[in-house]
C-alpha cells in the first residue's frame, strides 16, 4: 500500500467534503436550518458550471487560442458559474426555505423538510432536463503529475487542496474581521443575544446560505475534476457533508474540519486496502461514526447545539 | 334606528348532532369485555333551558375511521387487479407509517430505520422458510423477533443521542444494512435478493384476482393490527407516561416517570411489528430485494408522514394515501409524479403548522383569529357592551345604562358646531341656547373622577389653574396643565373646551 500516496488522496477528499460540511456547519449554527439541499446545490453548480464551460469554449478559443491566458480565462469561468450558481441557489433556498417559515412553529423540522422537497425536486427538474448522462468539466489544472519528496501528486489533487485552503481561509478570515462576519458570529453564539442587540435575522441569514451555497458550488467544480457531473451526484456529498458535520458536532467549524480529516483519510486508507476495497468505504465511515458518535454523543467538538435550544 | 341595526352571532352555535333519548332514563354505555374501556365518547348532559336531556358524541374520529377503512374494504374488490395491489400496498404502508408514527411521534425518537427494521425482518423470515423450510405462519413470528432483536440494538444508544444524531445513526444503520446484504456471497447471484419465498397466497394464484384479493385482505389487517398497537400504546399507559415527558422531562424525572424506560418499551414493541410488517413484505412479493434498504425509499415513506402530518395516526395514513396514489396510481406521468410529491411536500410544510391533518385546527385558529379582529374593528362603540360582553355582566342594568349613555353623547356630538363654542365663549355663563344647555348639562352630570375644576392660585386674586379631580377620597387632584388664566371667564371656557375635546374622543 502507498502510504503517501493514501495521504495525498485522503487530503484531497477532506478538502472537497470539509467544503460540504461547513457550510452545512454554519448555516446549522447561525440560522437552525439543516440544509438537505445542499446536494442540489452540489448538482445545480456542477450543471452551471458545465453549460458556462461548453459555452464560454469557441469564445476563448477565438480569443486567446491555444495560451496559458485561455486556460486561465477557461478556469475562470468554470469556478465563476460554479460558485455563482451555487450563491444563486443559496439565495432561491433562503426563499423558500427561510423566509416563509423562520418564525413559524416546528421552524428545524419543517426547514428540514421543505429543503429536502427542494433536493428531490431539483434531481428530478436535472433528471428531466438533462437526462441521467454524465458531463465532464474541463480539466482547471491540466493533466499530469509532479513529484514532492518521491510522492507523485495530480495536478487536480494539489489544486483541491490549495485553493481549498486558501478558500476557507478566506472566509474564515471574513468572518473574523469584517461588520457581516461578525453579526453571523454573534448570531452562532447565541441567537436571540444577537436579535436583541439589533441584527437582524433575514440579513444575516442571506449572505449565510448565500455563502455556503457558493462552498457547495466550489466543492462540485473540485469535486468534478475527479467524478462526472450528474443530477444525482449531489447525493453522496451530501451524506459524507452531513455526517463530517455531525460527526465533528454541529456548529463547530473547528470540529468540522477535524472531522474531514478523518473522514478523508479514512475514506482513503479503506479504499486503498486490498481486503476492503471501494464498496466498504460508507460501511466503514458509518461504522466510524457510530462508535464516535456513542462515545461523544455531541461529536468530537460540538457543544453549541446546547445553546441552540 | 331600529331599520339599521345589526344582530352580532355570539357565542358557540352547537354544531354536532345531538340525539335525544327517550324519557330520562341514565346513559348506559358498555365497556369493551375485559377493559374498562368505551368504545365510543358518549357524553349526556341536561339542556339547561330546555331541561332536556340530550346526547353527543363527543369524539368522532372513530366514525371516520370505520367509514373511511370500511369504503376502503368495500370498494376494493370491484377495482382492477393494478388498482387492488395499489390498495394493498397502501395498507403496507400505512401499517408501516402508523408504527413509525409512534416512534417519532410518541417516543420522540427521531429514527430513520424503520424500513431497516422491515427489511431485517423480511429477510429474516425469507431465509429462514427458503433455507430452513419453516412454515409461512412460523414466518411472521420469525420476522418479529428478528424485528425485536434489532430493536433492542437500536434502542440502546437512544437514550444516549439525541435528535439528529440519532437520526444520522439508524441512517447510517440502513446503509451498513444495505451494503452487507448485497455483499453476502450466498446472495451473489441475484444481486442480494431472496425469490421464491413461501406465502400465505398459494404459488398459482400469485398476480392472479384471487390472489391479489387475498394479500390485499392481509395487507388491511396488518393495517388494522397495527392501528391496534397504535391505540394501545399511544393512549394507555406508556402513551401517558410519555406525552409528560415530552411536555417538561425533568418534570417527569422528577415525579419518578423512568420515560427513557418508556421510550425503549415503545421502541421495542414497534420494532416486533415492523419485523412482522417485513415477513409480510416478503410474503406479499414472494421476495425480498435489498432496495428496502435504500434511502430514496426511506425519503419517499418519510414525505408520507411528512404530507399527513407528523404524530398523529390519522396523519399517517392519509398521506400514505396521497403518496402511494401519486407514486403508484400515475406511473404513466414519469419521473415528474416525483416533482408532484415534492410539490405537495413543499407547499403543506409552507403553509400547515403540521401536515394534512392539522389544517383544521389551524383554520379554526386563523377563524378565530379573523373574528376577533373583526370584533375588535366593531369597537368603536364608545363604551358601549359588545355582545360578547353582554354575557359577562350579572347586572344587566348595567347594560341599558351604558347603551343609554352611549347614544346620548352621539346625540350630542352632533349638537356641538363652532357656533356654539363661540356662544359659550361669549358668556360661559348666564342664559344659553337650548343645544348649549343641553350640552353643559351633561357635563356637569358627568362622574367625578377627571371631572375638572379651576383652582384659584394663592399668590394672587385673578390667578387661576385648571385640575383634575382623582375621584378618589384623599387621593389629590392632578393639575391639567401649567397654563395661568388671568380671567375666570377664560378659565371657564377652557375647561368647556377640555370637555367638548373629551367628549368628541369618547
Amino acid at each position: 500500500m502507498d502510504v503517501l500516496g493514501t495521504i495525498i488522496h485522503g487530503l484531497n477528499l477532506a478538502a472537497i467534503y470539509g467544503l460540504m460540511a461547513i457550510g452545512i456547519s454554519i448555516l446549522w449554527s447561525s440560522v437552525g436550518m439543516i440544509n438537505m439541499a445542499h446536494g442540489a446545490t452540489f448538482a445545480i453548480s456542477g450543471y452551471a458550471a458545465w453549460i458556462a464551460s461548453s459555452a464560454a469554449k469557441p469564445l476563448i478559443a477565438a480569443a486567446f487560442g491555444k495560451t496559458v491566458m485561455a486556460k486561465l480565462a477557461m478556469a475562470g469561468v468554470t469556478v465563476g458559474a460554479g460558485t455563482l450558481a451555487g450563491a444563486v441557489f443559496g439565495a432561491i433556498i433562503y426563499l423558500l426555505a427561510f423566509l416563509p417559515i423562520h418564525d413559524k412553529p416546528n421552524f428545524a423540522v419543517r426547514s428540514l423538510i421543505v429543503t429536502l422537497a427542494i433536493n428531490l425536486a431539483t434531481v428530478q427538474i436535472l433528471l428531466w432536463f438533462f437526462g441521467p448522462r454524465q458531463r465532464g468539466l474541463p480539466k482547471l489544472f491540466g493533466f499530469g503529475k509532479f513529484e514532492i519528496l518521491g510522492v507523485p501528486i495530480r495536478y487536480d489533487q494539489a489544486g483541491a487542496i490549495l485553493s481549498t485552503a486558501i478558500i476557507l481561509g478566506l472566509v474564515l478570515f471574513w468572518l473574523r474581521v469584517s461588520r457581516k462576519g461578525l453579526e453571523i458570529r454573534a448570531m452562532m453564539q447565541n441567537p436571540e443575544g444577537a436579535v436583541l442587540s439589533g441584527i437582524s435575522v433575514r440579513w444575516t441569514a442571506l449572505p449565510v446560505t448565500m455563502l455556503t451555497g457558493a462552498l457547495a458550488g466550489l466543492a462540485a467544480i473540485l469535486l468534478s475534476q475527479t467524478i462526472f457531473v450528474s443530477p444525482t451526484a449531489g447525493a453522496l456529498p451530501l451524506i459524507k457533508g452531513l455526517t463530517i458535520a455531525l460527526l465533528g458536532g454541529l456548529g463547530s467549524v473547528p470540529g468540522a474540519v477535524a472531522g474531514a480529516v478523518v473522514i478523508g483519510f479514512l475514506e482513503a486508507t479503506v479504499g486503498a486496502l486490498p481486503f476492503l476495497g471501494q464498496r466498504y468505504v460508507l460501511f466503514a465511515q458509518f461504522l466510524f461514526i457510530i462508535t464516535v458518535l456513542i462515545i461523544r454523543p455531541r461529536g468530537l467538538g460540538g457543544l453549541l447545539d446546547e445553546t441552540r435550544e | 334606528m331600529a331599520r339599521d341595526k345589526k344582530f352580532y352571532l355570539i357565542g358557540q352555535r352547537p354544531r354536532e348532532l345531538l340525539f335525544y333519548p327517550p324519557g330520562s332514563a341514565p346513559l348506559r354505555r358498555r365497556r369493551l369485555p375485559g377493559t374498562r374501556r368505551h368504545l365510543l365518547k358518549w357524553r349526556s348532559r341536561a339542556n339547561p333551558k330546555s331541561l332536556r336531556q340530550e346526547r353527543r358524541l363527543a369524539d368522532k374520529r372513530p366514525l371516520w375511521w370505520t367509514i373511511g377503512l370500511g369504503a376502503l374494504l368495500v370498494a376494493t374488490p370491484f377495482l382492477s387487479n393494478s388498482m387492488i395491489t395499489i390498495a394493498a400496498i397502501f395498507c403496507m404502508f400505512a401499517a408501516i407509517n402508523v408504527l413509525w408514527t409512534l416512534v417519532i411521534g410518541t417516543a420522540g425518537i427521531f429514527s430513520l430505520a424503520t424500513l431497516a427494521i422491515v427489511g431485517i425482518g423480511g429477510y429474516a423470515a425469507a431465509v429462514l422458510n427458503v433455507w430452513l423450510g419453516l412454515p409461512w405462519p412460523l414466518m411472521f413470528a420469525a420476522g418479529g423477533l428478528a424485528g425485536l432483536f434489532v430493536g433492542g440494538f437500536l434502542a440502546l444508544p437512544s437514550t444516549r443521542l439525541d435528535g439528529l444524531y440519532y437520526a444520522l445513526l439508524t441512517m447510517g444503520f440502513a446503509e451498513i444494512c444495505r451494503v452487507f446484504v448485497v455483499q453476502l456471497k450466498a446472495l451473489g447471484p441475484t444481486n442480494g435478493s431472496i425469490n421464491n419465498v413461501g406465502s400465505f397466497i398459494p404459488k398459482d394464484w400469485f398476480l392472479q384476482r384471487p390472489g391479489l384479493l387475498l394479500g390485499f385482505g392481509g395487507a388491511f389487517l396488518l393495517l388494522l393490527l397495527s392501528l391496534l398497537i397504535f391505540r394501545i400504546v399511544n393512549s394507555e399507559r406508556l402513551g401517558m407516561l410519555l406525552q409528560t415527558a415530552r411536555e417538561e422531562e425533568a418534570y417527569a424525572e422528577a415525579v419518578g416517570i423512568d420515560y427513557r424506560r418508556a421510550r425503549m418499551y415503545v421502541f421495542l414493541i414497534t420494532s416486533g411489528g415492523l419485523g412482522v410488517i417485513g415477513a409480510f413484505y416478503a410474503m406479499f412479493y414472494m421476495s425480498i430485494s435489498p432496495s428496502i434498504f435504500s434511502l430514496d425509499q426511506l425519503l419517499l415513506l418519510f414525505a408520507m408522514i411528512v404530507i399527513g402530518g407528523l404524530g398523529r395516526s390519522e396523519g399517517a395514513v392519509i398521506g400514505t394515501a396521497v403518496v402511494v396514489l401519486i407514486d403508484k396510481g400515475m406511473l404513466e406521468l414519469g419521473p415528474p409524479r416525483i416533482l408532484l410529491i415534492a410539490a405537495i411536500m413543499l407547499v403543506v410544510t409552507l403553509f400547515a403548522n403540521n401536515g394534512l391533518v392539522g389544517i383544521r385546527e389551524q383554520f379554526r385558529n386563523y377563524r378565530n383569529r379573523k373574528r376577533s379582529e373583526a370584533r375588535a374593528r366593531r369597537t368603536e362603540k364608545g363604551g358601549e357592551v359588545m355582545p360578547e360582553e353582554a354575557i359577562e355582566f350579572t347586572d344587566k342594568q348595567e347594560i341599558y345604562y351604558r347603551r343609554f349613555q352611549k347614544r346620548l353623547r352621539d346625540h350630542l356630538k352632533t349638537l356641538i358646531t363652532d357656533e356654539l363654542i363661540e356662544e359659550h365663549r361669549k358668556s360661559p355663563l348666564g342664559k344659553h341656547s337650548d343645544a348649549l344647555n343641553r350640552v353643559l348639562n351633561y357635563f356637569r352630570r358627568g362622574e367625578m373622577a377627571d371631572k375638572y375644576a379651576i383652582m384659584r392660585q394663592p399668590d394672587g386674586f385673578h390667578r387661576y389653574k385648571i385640575i383634575a379631580f382623582s375621584g378618589e377620597r384623599g387621593a389629590p387632584p392632578r393639575l391639567v396643565d401649567d397654563r395661568i388664566y388671568e380671567d375666570i371667564n377664560e378659565a371657564y371656557h377652557a375647561v368647556f373646551l377640555l370637555r367638548v375635546n373629551d367628549l368628541l374622543e369618547s
